[in-house]
């Protein structure tokens, strides 16, 4: 009898401890995401202040004239290219941090700087390092003869997003070599040491033991990476603003150039939508592979 | 068996080799950062570039400090992180210590749904949040920024808590509630001064998070004197030229204290970071 008073106060204390957080988070998450798919059905414009309602037609308008498309493939480009890059260099790097060397803690804890470094203080140094002129990258490459005159990395559309790709590869992967490290560390050393009993090679103990004791971990963090990186902002906005043209245009940028410098509020909440079906697909699976693992009860 | 012993000096090298290599690109943006923010201001236009300042001066930490506005914006900064972290971390201390120690219904369908608020594109919801702290009239002021970054500093700051609060042995709080204590007791007792050093590490990565956001910021605040450090530090960026110099220089300002921060709890930090994805 008390037991079961005791259990039941519990269940209510439970309540009321997550209820302050639940109403923040509907209030400024959930309602303002309903409200785009709501204002996605409207024109906003400057000379139009007052919304005009267009129904499924404004999607219909986007997909067939507009730069959808062309925003679609940069984000895919930027986020692949990001994503399997920190995957490759956080992966090596956790292997090589892994090893006994002499100032192995110091080295661990250099890695993480990227990371911790303020993603606009990045950008603008990263711009400063591209500059045409001033910029130590150019100056570089001329000396290796790899390039004969300097070049505007960033103002060209064929090189832009890839400048910036390559920042936000620098500037993320110590987050994968973080897990992987992590994990690497937790694979039993008795697995290693019956497979070199066995004759197993290194190649072969990688492959075959490595690789299969933290692929949860790899799969956790290449679908968290994914997300963060499709829905990053401020690299492509401070280096390059989405130009030259709308050549490293990624759903983001483009998002808040519709809305806020051209005032289109309908216009972006139709791409911020888009944008949201397809980060829901690989939101589920992070869901679910946080599920799987017991990480959610 | 002498084989062997070449074989591990190699591969030792080979190792020592890597680390180099890795610390040279890790650092390369760090000390390029460093190095234009100590060149004169004649060295700094200089084509092309000198790799390390021929005569270091501190002309443009002083000059960046000078900047008009630059104190207003590290102020309006400090304000606007503080009181997200103070708020972000009184309400989700009691939501994750009720996820990590409760068992109530739907609990996994609420954990869920504060997940994956954290999982959605800013972009899609900055539109709606900006009209409605327009409406009611907050635009331009630091309530507007303190109401946005609640939306993606809570549900992180849940999850980490909750790693942090799971990790606290039960049999504390259950000993404590045989002993006559009260579940609001046990909480207010053992768990809270028990996650002190959780909390702190939460604290410290709102704080990061929020001391560095862009896009709201960017958006939300119009009148000059109040925007915070990583806005304001675009008026260094000239129209015509750019003085790299000042602009790396307060960079540095804006790097020293996450880094500080992070210097001091690198390691609840990156437990708090991983644990929750690396439970099996």
């Amino acid at each position: 009898m008390e037991y079961k008073r005791k259990v039941k106060g519990d269940i209510l204390i439970g309540y009321i401890f997550i209820l302050p957080t639940l109403i923040l988070i509907s209030f400024i998450v959930f309602y303002p995401l309903i409200d785009t798919f709501y204002l996605s059905l409207f024109k906003t414009s400057l000379v139009l202040p007052q919304p005009k309602f267009v129904g499924w037609k404004g999607y219909w308008e986007i997909s067939t004239s507009g730069p959808l498309w062309l925003i679609i493939k940069n984000s895919l480009i930027w986020t692949i290219l990001v994503v399997i890059f920190q995957f490759i260099l956080g992966l090596s790097t956790a292997i090589l941090l892994n090893k006994d060397f002499f100032g192995r803690t110091l080295a661990r804890g250099v890695v993480i700087l990227p990371w911790v470094m303020p993603g606009i203080i990045a950008a603008m140094v990263w711009r400063l390092m591209y500059d045409p002129q001033l910029g130590i990258i150019n100056d570089f490459l001329t000396r290796l003869g790899l390039i004969k005159h300097y070049m505007a990395w960033l103002g060209q559309p064929n090189t832009a997003l890839f400048a910036v790709i390559i920042a936000a590869i620098w500037k993320g992967f110590p987050f994968s070599t973080v897990m992987y490290l992590a994990a690497l560390q937790t694979v039993p050393p008795e697995l290693y040491e019956a497979a070199e009993l066995d004759g197993a090679g290194g190649w072969q103990r990688f492959i075959n033991i490595t690789i299969p004791q933290i692929m949860p971990v790899i799969r956790v963090t290449i679908l968290l990476t994914w997300i963060l990186t499709f829905n990053y902002f401020e690299l492509v906005w401070v280096m390059t603003k989405g130009g030259p043209g709308k050549s490293s245009h990624i759903f983001p940028t483009f998002i808040y150039n519709v809305a806020f410098k051209q005032f289109r509020f309908g216009a972006a909440s139709r791409y911020a939508v888009v944008s949201f079906l397809i980060l829901l697909l690989f939101s589920i699976l992070y869901i679910r592979e946080l599920d799987k693992r017991g990480a959610l009860d | 068996m002498r084989s062997t012993k070449r074989t591990k000096i190699f591969s030792k090298t080979v190792i020592y080799l890597l680390v180099i290599l890795l610390m040279l690109f890790v650092l390369f943006p760090f000390f390029w950062m460093a190095s234009v923010a100590l060149k004169s201001p004649n060295e700094q236009f200089k084509v092309p570039p000198t790799l390390f300042p021929t005569s270091p001066t501190l002309v443009n930490f002083f000059s960046a400090l000078r900047y008009p506005f630059f104190l207003n914006y590290l102020f309006n900064s400090i304000i606007v992180a503080s009181l997200t972290t103070l708020v972000v971390i009184s309400v989700t201390i009691l939501s994750a210590y009720s996820f990590s120690r409760i068992k109530f219904y739907f609990r996994k369908f609420f954990l869920v749904l504060i997940i994956i608020s954290q999982l959605f594109p800013l972009a899609a919801i900055i539109v709606p949040i900006y009209i409605i702290i327009s409406k009611i009239g907050l635009i331009d002021t630091y309530f507007s920024l303190i109401i946005a970054y609640l939306s993606f500093t809570v549900p992180i700051s849940v999850w980490l808590l909750r790693g942090f609060i799971a990790g606290i042995p039960q049999e504390l709080e259950e000993a404590a509630m045989v002993d006559g204590c009260s579940r609001l007791q046990a909480f207010l007792r053992i768990i809270l001064p028990l996650s002190k050093p959780g909390i702190a590490a939460t604290a410290a990565y709102v704080f990061y998070v929020t001391w560095q956001e862009f896009m709201f910021a960017l958006t939300f605040i119009t009148t000059e004197s109040k925007r915070t450090l990583p806005v304001g530090i675009l008026d260094f960026i000239g129209q015509y030229e750019t003085n790299w110099g000042n602009l790396m220089a307060a960079s540095i300002f804006v790097c020293l204290p996450v880094f500080i921060l992070f210097m001091i709890l690198q390691k609840q930090l990156v437990a708090g970071l991983t644990k929750g994805s690396l439970k099996a």
